[in-house]
């Protein structure tokens, strides 16, 4: 048929769908895709109709690890990754978190410790601890809406990093699932266990590190269905840097008659944490404190999260149904302090003080109850298969969050900040179509609506008062019970104040996939997402001011066997993004506020070559981000990110017994260029290399880790702005560089025994 | 294929490129600071005196002046005119600052060197504040002599040798406090002198210099107010504290705006 015709026809049959056949009863819903089926634009291959439970043969793993009839979401074009973390496992990572550099541009810091959310950099990107990423596991969200740190605040720590079975990141708002927060993207984890049997790992090494894993995958059940905990505790290198945490997770996957199956999990994750802080850098140069010291050992808290979920998804005829519930229960204490002793300025009602300390204690205490579900109708129309999802997103979210000063000489809070009690309110409904006129043409794309409602109440809304009354001054005092004078003198009000409003945000996005041909599949994307705004900006009545995003990218993916047992899959993506309200980090508030708008122009390159006995992925990324009112740059955002991520294993020409030896190495290597920071600086660059190397027998290994081989000292974070931690006869207050310590060489060894696996 | 290599090449060389240029604007500076007398100062006024005539039709001649500089700032902003009580200071308004004080003799004009080199940004700077302190500037207490001045002093035929040292502690604390704003008038306002104006912008290697004009201070001191230290003496000492009359106006004078200048060398 002629092209023009077929167009025609497909803007005919995308109005009227239901006229169309129905597909096949024996359609397979599909399975997730490897990034290579992920690159090829074109749908990704059936699954088995009854996959295989896991087995030994961790080669064999990567290719039986699917799930009975689950579907993934439709690729999105070549910023749509998937990603297997197969052998690539081996590289050493600390969190669940690490495993997001597989995908390209990612930069991961960390300012608050151990237990504090990572502070993810991507593409371009500062978002933050998670408000600018849209982040899932199993489908649960994990960004916390309303967050007082970060509004969509995201922590991973409670995710064990060897539950995770895959990783998928789209790299910009293109895809109707994507929600609240999906602003520089989304990062989905799937949670699974290859591995079946009784697993048990200890792990120990420096700065007094230990960790103990326990996982159990019944070995005739999914690889859905497992348990793990982990215990973990070390002291930190340098100072106050310890960190204890426990985390469980277990999750049942059975069958629901024929094509069916539900899942039903449940999370546990408690820690408590250290943290050193920044430092500056003219003191550490001038040896007034050392590159790994901390100015305040107060600093740190605590975090915990409780979750149970549970999902069913099923195949009724030609249409696919899916349908979740969750409910999280979390509770996060963070105390930091950024600048030191510069911020308790004498105030005229207050009586009179010194400067008390800047340290921050901000504490939130959230509960979120949702849901979501979707129908996906599959039908076969001009010889292809056509697809439409409607979906739904709904989530009730109730937070109590406050941030207190606490004086550094008694440790006792001396000022209300903030104290708030929001109940946020967020439905979301989508449509995706997926329509191929040819094998080689697809267009996917469809709209995403979101309602975002407010209630919050604000227990000190009133923090000062011009004319105080003489006779009931309110001294030091931080949430008032009046009101400036007028004629008959000084009002009473309340220190509390209700504030509500509402917004819909419609958001479209589509994607253009044209191939593949001879493995190579070009694609264009088109999408615009949203973050809401922290509850502490809302304002009676006034529309809710939504941040949001416009993203465009063109893409070229290569995917092909390369001789008998070699996958390669190779991008090249030209993007640009426009954020009209980005959230740059503030000192002053202990977290991301409100800033211009901003663009950001780039290209990224990735490569993936997975063969018998080797994985190997590197990725390239290159971004230019400026500010729209004054072309500067956008501080804090790295403008090069490398990494590298490669594994080889082997067997190995030696035996124990009748059981021959396995040998592996894996290496980790990230470059940073230098970022740009505040009043025309640059930061250091990063360079660094994680190995590992592996020994296995029959159902034993022993592994040994090094973090940081070279013992690279390097900046992880590095800021420019005023503090005054007392290094100088007078306050400091002109803006200086402060950093973050990363972590010098660590030595770790782990011993794990698998007993029972099929 | 080579043409496509190279082409290739040529575009993530540009995309490289392109992506590690450019600023976030500004600069992070390193200066040197100095205090100096005024410009205009006789060079023998070091060794015979400064001489000049006061509001009061007092001629006095300065043969000692020296002060503490604690600290000097620069900001970006002005205060509001007839604005609330200001606070001490306000993070976020400043672009430079020589944090380690050193006492210095008003009497030369020659550069003389704070202990430390200052830093800041390369903005423009409006105002500019010069502290007054030996401690640390929200202390109650400090003792340290800020002042130091000696001199003799003429009119109508009638003459005396004068002296007095300023101190900026308790008995400069406001002792007319409203309950209602007890923080209104806090001490470390007392020790800042400011908004001295001010119109400069730093370079990273040049030299910041604050010039003081020890004849600002005594602009309104009646010395004939003051008590002589005996019968039978012609020395007054100027008291510190805010009575009488003469030492409050020397007091005033010294944190007078009018009596300090600032200036930037270039590289």
């Amino acid at each position: 048929m002629a092209v023009p015709a077929r167009l025609l026809l497909l803007a005919s049959l995308a109005a009227s769908l239901a006229a169309a056949r129905p597909a096949l009863a024996d359609d397979p819903p599909a399975a997730p895709a490897a990034d290579g089926a992920r690159a090829r634009g074109g749908d990704p291959e059936p699954a088995a109709a009854d996959a295989t439970t896991g087995d030994a043969d961790a080669h064999r793993e990567d290719a039986t690890v699917t799930v009975r009839g689950r579907a993934p979401a439709p690729s999105r074009g070549a910023s749509d990754f998937n990603l297997r973390v197969g052998e690539l496992s081996r590289v050493p990572r600390q969190n669940a978190a690490d495993l997001l550099k597989l995908a390209p541009g990612i930069l991961l810091t960390n300012k608050g410790g151990d237990g504090h959310a990572e502070q993810v950099f991507l593409r371009g990107f500062d978002a933050r601890e998670g408000q600018d990423i849209e982040f899932t596991a199993g489908g649960v969200p994990i960004n916390e809406a309303g967050n007082l740190h970060g509004n969509g605040y995201a922590d991973l720590h409670f995710i064990i990093p060897e539950l995770v079975e895959s990783l998928r990141v789209v790299e910009g708002p293109f895809d109707p699932r994507q929600g609240n927060f999906a602003v520089a993207g989304s990062a989905a984890y799937e949670l699974g266990l290859a591995r079946r049997g009784l697993t048990a790992k200890y792990t120990q090494g420096s700065f007094a590190t230990q960790r103990m894993l326990l996982l159990w995958g019944p070995s005739r059940q999914s690889t859905h269905t497992f348990a793990g905990a982990e215990l973990f505790d070390t002291d930190g290198f340098g100072q106050n840097r310890a960190a204890k945490r426990g985390s469980a997770m277990g999750q049942y996957e059975g069958r629901l008659g024929a094509s069916g199956s539900f899942r039903l999990g449940a999370q546990a994750y408690t820690s408590q944490f250290r943290s050193a802080g920044v430092v500056r850098a003219d003191d550490v140069a001038s040896e007034r404190i050392g590159f790994y010291d901390t100015y305040d050992r107060r600093q740190g808290g605590d975090s915990s999260r409780y979750s149970v979920w549970g999902d069913v998804e099923t195949k009724t005829g030609d249409t696919l149904l899916k349908q979740q519930v969750f409910l999280i229960m979390r509770d996060m204490r963070l105390r930091e302090n950024f600048t030191g002793f510069l911020l308790d300025v004498q105030k005229a009602q207050q009586n009179p003080h010194v400067q008390r300390g800047d340290l921050l204690d901000l504490h939130v205490d959230s509960q979120t109850l949702g849901a979501r579900g979707s129908a996906r109708w599959r039908t076969k129309a001009l010889e292809q298969t056509q697809e439409l999802e409607l979906g739904y997103f709904a989530r009730a979210d109730r937070t109590a969050s406050s941030q207190h000063r606490v004086e550094a000489s008694t440790s006792a809070p001396y000022l209300t900040e903030t104290d708030l009690d929001s109940r946020l309110g967020n439905v979301g409904l989508f449509g995706d179509a997926g329509l191929r006129p040819f094998g080689w043409l697809t267009f996917r794309g469809g709209a995403r609506g979101d309602i975002f409602t407010y209630d919050v109440l604000d227990r000190c809304a009133q923090r000062s008062v011009r004319q105080p009354s003489a006779s009931n001054p309110p001294g030091d005092a931080s949430c008032l019970s009046q009101q400036d004078a007028n004629d008959a003198g000084v009002r009473y009000r309340e220190p509390h104040e209700r504030r509500g409003t509402a917004s819909i945000a419609v958001m479209p996005r589509g994607s253009i996939l044209v191939g593949p041909f001879t493995g190579f599949t070009a694609s264009l994307s088109l999408g615009k997402g949203i973050r809401s705004i922290d509850p502490v900006y809302i304002n009676q009545d006034l529309p809710t001011p939504f941040a949001s995003v416009e993203a465009g990218e063109i893409g070229v993916s290569y995917a092909r066997g390369v001789g008998r047992d070699v996958e390669l899959m190779a991008r090249s993506i030209f993007f640009q993004t426009h954020v009209d309200r980005d959230l740059i980090f503030s000192e002053t508030a202990g977290r991301a506020t409100l800033a211009n708008g901003t663009t950001r122009t780039g290209w990224v390159g990735a490569v993936r070559a997975t063969g018998a006995w080797f994985d190997q992925a590197a990725n390239v990324t290159l971004v230019r981000s400026t500010f729209d009112d004054t072309n500067l740059l956008v501080p804090y955002v790295p403008d090069v990110v490398v990494r590298s991520d490669s594994a080889v294993h082997h067997e190995l020409p030696l035996r124990i017994g009748q059981d021959k030896l396995t040998g592996a190495l894996a290496a980790g290597v990230t470059y940073v260029g230098r970022r740009p920071l505040p009043f025309g600086q640059r930061s250091d660059s990063i360079f660094t290399l994680d190995t590992s190397a592996s020994l296995a027998w029959r159902s034993f290994e022993v592994a040994l880790v090094a973090t940081n081989l070279l013992d690279w000292r390097y900046r992880l974070s590095e800021f420019n702005f005023a503090s005054d931690f007392r290094s100088a006869p007078q306050p400091t207050l002109v803006p200086g560089r402060h950093f973050t310590a990363g972590a010098p060489r660590g030595v770790f060894l782990t011993l794990t025994a698998t007993l029972g696996g099929s | 294929m080579a043409k496509l290599r190279a082409r290739v090449i040529t575009c993530l060389a540009l995309a490289a490129s392109a992506a590690c240029t450019g600023t976030t604007g500004s600069e992070i500076v390193a200066f040197e600071a100095f205090a100096a007398g005024p410009a205009d100062l006789p060079p023998d006024a070091a060794s015979r005196g400064l001489t000049f005539t006061n509001g009061a039709r007092w001629t006095i001649t300065l043969t000692r002046a020296r002060l503490h500089v604690g600290a000097l700032y620069l900001n970006r902003s002005a205060p509001i005119s007839g604005g609330q009580a200001r606070e001490c200071f306000l993070p976020g308004v400043y672009v430079a600052q020589v944090t380690t004080g050193m006492d210095m003799d008003a009497l030369s004009s020659a550069l003389q060197p704070f202990p430390a080199p200052g830093s800041g940004t390369a903005d423009h700077a409006v105002t500019g504040e010069v502290w007054l302190t030996g401690g640390r500037i929200d202390q109650q207490e400090d003792r340290t002599t800020i002042a130091d001045v000696a001199g003799t002093a003429t009119r109508d035929g009638e003459s005396m040798r004068f002296e007095g040292t300023m101190t900026i502690g308790l008995n400069r604390r406001n002792r007319d406090v409203d309950p209602a704003r007890p923080g209104a008038k806090p001490l470390c306002s007392e020790r800042i002198v400011t908004p001295i104006p001010t119109s400069l912008t730093p370079t990273d290697g040049g030299a910041l210099v604050v010039r003081v004009d020890p004849r600002a201070w005594f602009a309104n001191v009646d010395l004939g107010e003051l008590e002589p230290v005996s019968p039978e003496s012609d020395l007054r000492r100027i008291p510190d504290e805010p009575e009488p009359a003469p030492a409050g106006n020397f007091y005033g004078g010294v944190r007078a705006a009018a009596g300090y200048r600032f200036e930037w060398i270039a590289r």
